[in-house]
């Protein structure tokens, strides 16, 4: 609302009056004027103090070797040596794993992802081409084709797989499994009438769980010797096997307890998303006869399908973080098969080697940024897009 | 930060109350009236219980309030270095483990508690056991920690196990593989099922690092605890790349066959939740079996178990050329009946140090309280109640039996478990825990991974080695051989080379 | 329907008796898995709560499933905790409570404000000055930790400098950024783990002798959810239709009254369900809060990780205790935040 313009000058009276009246209205209009920044402003100047500190701070460190002393701290500046030690030295059978000579099948699939790739950065070439676009799926490609190399010369060539491998496979079984279930929970749960509230509630329990409760939970559960499962496990006759003494159960174990805390976070968003999904919609297609496939992909899937990315991707972020639940569990056994790489960052801070602990921290930064950024541009924001089409 | 205002304030009140104290002689008794000592530890009732309640006794008695805070065991180094060393000093005295008070020294962050020592005759110190007194509590001769607790491993066998089998308990590594050998799958605790051979805590980034620092030890050390078992005191060569630890990584993997099937994710916790619920012959720990096995709401086996000093081995390493010899009485002094025995103080044990940077009256304060639960009057009875946690670490605590028949030990076992108390602490060539800058890393990365990947299977004991001999060298290049070789003497008792 | 042929017998089983139902056999069905789910949910919250009822020797010779038939239960843990140990607990559970009500509510404010603005203003800053603005820290972070400049003077030389190189550069370099990319800055601040940032945090702290405060923990706990806030309420508030603020922007509302009276109402479950878990999240954070606390501001998940006695032991039976008492009022809380959420369903039903 504009301020009424006095239609003529007025006397030195009136001014005082109309800016004393006008005051509170003032104050207002100047919230209202510069709303679009104060709407936003207390968010990034929050994250600004807390983000750019600690992050220089910690880059520096990656950078560097430091010990504290009294009253101070000592830091020598290293250069890359912090992250050559994890790629090329002493690390880097821990942070890549076991490098061995390819195998046939591992040729065979490092030609396929390389073929694959290849194909999309030439399909996306000849179609829409932009600089910043390329340069965006160059590295991502460049990404993928690094795992791809480096899952090939480990896991593909019978090699032990090291703490970025590890990840991987808690980042991508894990976060598959958990929106498969998490997704399959929440439609059924849409379509049930009565219960509902019951099924919300119980099935939300698990994430109102400390992390460091659920890994202690868990090692309850799985253990082969005293816990609940214990006589079942002797009757299948695998009292002589353990879990924790095998990588890819130890591994698998892991996953179920990571999805066990995290199915809920996934089933509570979709389901809100599926509730909101416009019913008629769904009856119109009811009553054309459409099969609930194609109403789910032809109608819900499409208007969930933003959230659900959204959703996902927070979930990546995440899972690139596990830490608590294998620390507790196995702490990173049997030998290094469950130590994920924010595990394996937390095991350099506890002895106070920071420098490894930062530059640890950063290759996965680096691993996640590409990863989530890739995943934001070419599925977030065309699932939106294509939302707002 | 208000804290410290508080405690200023609070200062400032002890101020005044010392000088009434000079005027109004009633209140000259409480020395520390208005002092607040704030003590961080682990949280309890182990270790934290008895010094809340102690704190309180030593409140009454002086006036000096003991503010004890706890953080997780995990976490309380990188807390305390952090507190100190940034000049946050919220916190005046923390009790921790020895085996971190060295490092802390070198960051020039301990109060030298050597003249307070010197003057106290309540402290009794030379009833303090040799390695305690000598090397837990010094650093370059002077005094800096105070022992609240001793630790060091010990074999603890079932006795109706082994009196069945008709075997004695084991005198070398090889006896212990033929006991757990034989004892293995039999019902040691009437349910119908087979038990284990022998418990060895196996967890990565647990306690796994000290059984087998305890195996190396009789091994490596055979000429007192000033030899040390870790590096070559001329040069900070790792002396880990030889047969000597090559025999313990065998002894540790092969005792794998007489355990628990998922022994590879068992912590100390559930290593002896299986020895209080009787199902192995054998387990190797510290001396807190001992209180814990009388204590029937957790316990199926008292009085059915007895200790013994850590076996130990007739070949020793020779640190000339890397290899096993027999022993003589040359090269293995402290042999008992030919059979060389290197107790090893694992942890140390819990010590209490002070903040330099705390103000002058705290650490006169802290430092009473300290003395107060080390003092035999207190510590005498302390060591043999099981939740404290804390054990034997005074001549006078396993010379007399009594205090032990009275806490509900039978004689018998009173006696035998003392026995091996004695033998281990009264050992010249009990070894020593690593004590110097980067031990965690050196012990909790190094040594503790490549074991967890020799145990399952990633690599072979020769490459494991070959790795902890780089991996080492490489953290004492980071920190300076000279500098770490200095350190490493000095935690041994040996001057400059 | 009514002139429809008599169904088979079996198509009673798969067909709805009405549109938006389910048949029967897919009613049995979906109950059944859910059922299923419910159990693998359950089941180990039901050990938890007999685990605390047990004494060391039940748990340590088990398994024992039922008290009173297979071992007699004993309240001594939660006599431990919650008489012996009652000081330090509640201690620690006043602090949880205030610590993380107070950061869920800042969070949501500030979040779903930031969260709003980027649904519905196109903003379009400088990537010039973004630059600038980031150098300009950077070099005051740099000068601070190498050069030992006092923090308050490379802090204010380095806005100067952005303030004069920004405007003096801003019109020739015209590249902007958008949206989308202010967004993916905003979630991206969870990636880093927090192992790395603890120490620069924890030395900001300290240089402001905020450690072991309230008010630490609320700030950092508010900080570290936002990215969850925004980009959460970001997709429920594009989902509400934008014709009611329009109109009520022609009825010269201003967007704060629009904001807090039109859109935070509509856009309810979905506010609930974000302060649901942005109030477990801070509830349940262990690193932050080992670090940013001494005594007086502990909480609740650093006593979890206590009961793990190191080398003498996990105290299973206080553990569970401590992991149930921790629950009980997240899941009050989340019952009184679902009848939002049904509510809110109501509301889409109405609107649909």
């Amino acid at each position: 609302m504009a301020v009424p313009q006095p239609a003529a000058r007025p006397s030195r009276v009136e001014v005082t009056a109309s800016l004393a009246s006008a005051a509170p209205l003032a104050r207002g209009e100047w919230l209202d004027r510069h709303a679009r920044w104060l709407f936003i402003a207390p968010a990034v100047v929050m994250i600004l103090i807390f983000s750019i500190f600690p992050l220089v701070a910690s880059l520096l460190i990656a950078f560097s070797r430091v010990r504290l002393r009294a009253g101070t701290y000592s830091m020598t500046f290293v250069g890359f040596g912090n992250f050559e030690k994890q790629l090329v030295g002493s690390e880097q059978v821990h942070f890549l794993g076991q490098l061995t000579a390819f195998s046939p099948p591992a040729w065979v699939v490092v030609i396929a992802v390389a073929a694959l790739l290849l194909w999309w950065l030439v399909g996306y070439a000849r179609t829409q081409l932009t600089v910043i676009g390329l340069l965006g799926r160059l590295v991502t490609a460049a990404m993928l084709m690094a795992l791809t190399l480096m899952l090939a010369a480990t896991l593909l060539s019978g090699g032990q797989i090291g703490t970025l491998g590890v990840t991987l496979f808690y980042v991508f079984v894990g976060c598959a499994v958990q929106f498969l279930i998490g997704l399959g929970l929440a439609l059924l749960c849409s379509q049930i009438t009565r219960g509902r509230a019951f099924f919300r509630v119980v099935f939300f329990l698990p994430l109102m769980i400390t992390p460091i409760g659920i890994g202690y939970i868990f090692r309850m559960m799985a253990d082969t010797g005293k816990g609940p499962f214990a006589t079942l496990w002797q009757w299948a006759g695998l009292g002589g096997f353990s879990w924790s003494a095998d990588p890819w159960a130890a591994r698998l174990i892991i996953v179920v307890a990571d999805s066990w805390q995290w199915i809920p976070f996934i089933f509570v968003v979709l389901l809100a998303a599926l509730e909101s999904v416009p019913r008629d919609l769904v009856e119109a297609g009811e009553v054309d006869g459409a099969s609930s496939w194609q109403i789910f992909r032809e109608i819900t899937w499409p208007e969930i399908a933003p959230v659900a990315a959204t959703v996902m991707l927070i979930r990546v972020i995440e899972a690139f973080k596990l830490v608590d639940l294998p620390n507790i569990m196995t702490a990173g056994g049997p030998g290094t098969a469950t130590e994920s790489l924010t595990l394996h960052a937390f095991f350099a801070w506890r002895s106070l080697d920071l420098g490894q602990a930062a530059a640890v921290s950063y290759l996965l930064l680096f691993v996640t940024v590409v990863l989530c950024v890739s995943f934001f541009n070419l599925v977030v924001l065309r699932r939106r897009a294509a939302m707002a089409r | 930060m208000r804290n410290r205002t508080l405690a200023g304030g609070l200062l400032g009140g002890a101020a005044i109350a010392v000088a009434l104290a000079v005027a109004t002689p009633v209140r000259a008794d409480k020395p520390y009236d208005g002092v607040t000592i704030n003590l961080l530890t682990r949280p309890g009732p182990v270790i934290a219980g008895r010094l809340e309640e102690r704190g309180r006794e030593f409140t009454e008695m002086t006036g000096a309030k003991v503010e004890v805070a706890t953080v997780p065991f995990a976490d309380l180094f990188q807390k305390v270095l952090t507190d100190w060393s940034t000049g946050t000093n919220s916190i005046d005295v923390s009790v921790l483990s020895s085996g971190w008070v060295v490092e802390l020294y070198d960051a020039g962050l301990l109060a030298d508690l050597s003249d307070f020592v010197a003057k106290d005759d309540k402290l009794k110190v030379d009833d303090i056991a040799p390695y305690f007194r000598e090397f837990n509590q010094k650093v370059d001769g002077k005094t800096v920690a105070i022992t609240v607790d001793g630790d060091f491993q010990m074999m603890y066998y079932r006795t109706d196990v082994l009196g069945e089998l008709g075997m004695a308990p084991p005198r070398t590594w090889d006896d212990y593989l033929a006991i757990a050998k034989a004892a293995h799958g039999k019902d040691m605790n009437g349910d119908g099922e087979p038990d284990y051979g022998s418990c060895m805590f196996k967890k990565r980034n647990a306690q796994g690092y000290y059984a087998i620092m305890s195996l190396a030890a009789q091994f490596v050390q055979s000429k007192g605890t000033s030899q040390g078992i870790f590096f070559n005191t001329d040069d900070m060569t790792p002396m880990v790349n030889n047969e000597a630890w090559a025999k313990a990584f065998e002894i540790y993997k092969a005792t794998t066959e007489f355990g628990p099937p998922d022994e590879l994710n068992h912590d100390i916790g559930d290593t002896r939740a299986l020895v209080l619920a009787g199902r192995c012959a054998m387990a190797l720990d510290w001396g807190d079996i001992g209180p814990l096995s009388i204590d029937e709401t957790s316990s199926k086996i008292k009085d059915k178990v007895g200790a013994v000093i850590m076996p130990g081995t007739t070949r020793v390493l020779d640190w000339e050329t890397g290899k096993l010899v027999d022993c003589t009485a040359e090269i293995c002094p402290h042999a008992i009946d030919g059979v060389n025995h290197a107790p090893f103080a694992a942890f140390g044990g819990w010590t209490g140090v002070i903040n330099a940077k705390a103000d002058p009256k705290v650490i006169e304060a802290t430092y009473a309280f300290l003395s107060y639960m080390n003092q035999p009057e207190q510590s005498n009875i302390d060591v043999t109640i099981g939740w404290t946690g804390y054990n034997p670490y005074r001549i006078s605590q396993f010379e007399n039996v009594e205090p032990w028949v009275e806490a509900g030990f039978s004689r018998e076992f009173a006696e035998n478990y003392l026995k091996a108390i004695g033998d281990s602490l009264n050992s010249p060539n009990m070894a020593g825990d690593l004590r110097i800058p980067g031990t965690q890393r050196y012990q909790g990365i190094v040594l503790d991974r490549e074991l967890a990947r020799m145990l399952a299977g990633e690599v072979t004991i020769e490459q494991a080695l070959q790795n902890i001999h780089e991996g080492w060298e490489e953290i004492t290049e980071e920190f300076g051989r000279e500098e770490q070789l200095k350190l490493y003497r000095a935690s041994l008792g040996l001057g400059a080379s | 329907m009514s002139i429809a042929p008599r169904p088979a017998v079996h198509r009673r089983w798969l067909e709805p008796a009405r549109i938006g139902a389910m048949s029967p056999l897919g009613g049995i069905v979906a109950y059944g898995l859910l059922g299923l789910w419910a159990a693998f949910v359950l089941f180990p919250l039901y050990w938890v709560v007999v685990t605390s009822l047990k004494l060391p020797v039940d748990v340590n010779t088990g398994p024992y499933f039922l008290p009173w038939v297979d071992f007699v239960p004993n309240l001594h843990a939660w006599r431990g905790l919650l008489v012996d140990d009652a000081g330090p607990t509640f201690r620690a559970y006043l602090n949880s409570i205030i610590i993380a009500f107070s950061s869920t509510v800042l969070c949501v404010l500030i979040g779903s404000m930031a969260a709003y603005a980027l649904a519905r203003i196109e903003y379009r800053p400088r990537l010039v000055s973004i630059l600038i603005f980031v150098l300009a820290l950077v070099g005051a972070c740099v000068a601070v930790g190498v050069a030992g400049i006092d923090w308050r003077v490379a802090t204010a030389v380095a806005l100067a400098l952005f303030v004069l190189l920004a405007r003096a550069l801003g019109r020739r370099f015209p590249g902007a950024v958008h949206n989308g990319d202010i967004l993916f800055w905003i979630i991206s601040q969870r990636i880093l783990p927090p192992v790395v940032t603890i120490i620069p945090i924890y030395m900001m702290f300290q240089s402001v002798r905020l450690l072991d405060t309230h008010l630490a923990l609320i700030l950092a706990y508010t900080v570290v959810n936002l990215p969850i806030v925004v980009w959460l309420m970001y997709d429920f508030f594009t989902k509400i239709p934008i014709d009611l603020e329009e109109s009520a922007q022609l009825d010269g509302a201003s967007r704060f009254l629009i904001f807090f009276d039109i859109v935070l109402p509509l856009a309810r479950p979905g506010l609930a369900a974000t302060t649901l878990l942005v109030l477990i999240l801070a509830w349940n954070e262990y690193v932050l809060a080992l670090f940013l606390s001494t005594s007086r501001a502990q909480t609740m998940p650093i006593l979890v990780a206590a009961m793990n006695a190191g080398e003498k032991g996990i105290l299973w039976w206080t553990m569970s205790v401590v992991i149930i008492i921790m629950i009980l009022p997240v899941i009050l809380m989340a019952l009184i935040l679902q009848r939002f959420i049904a509510r809110g369903v109501l509301l889409g039903a109405v609107k649909g």
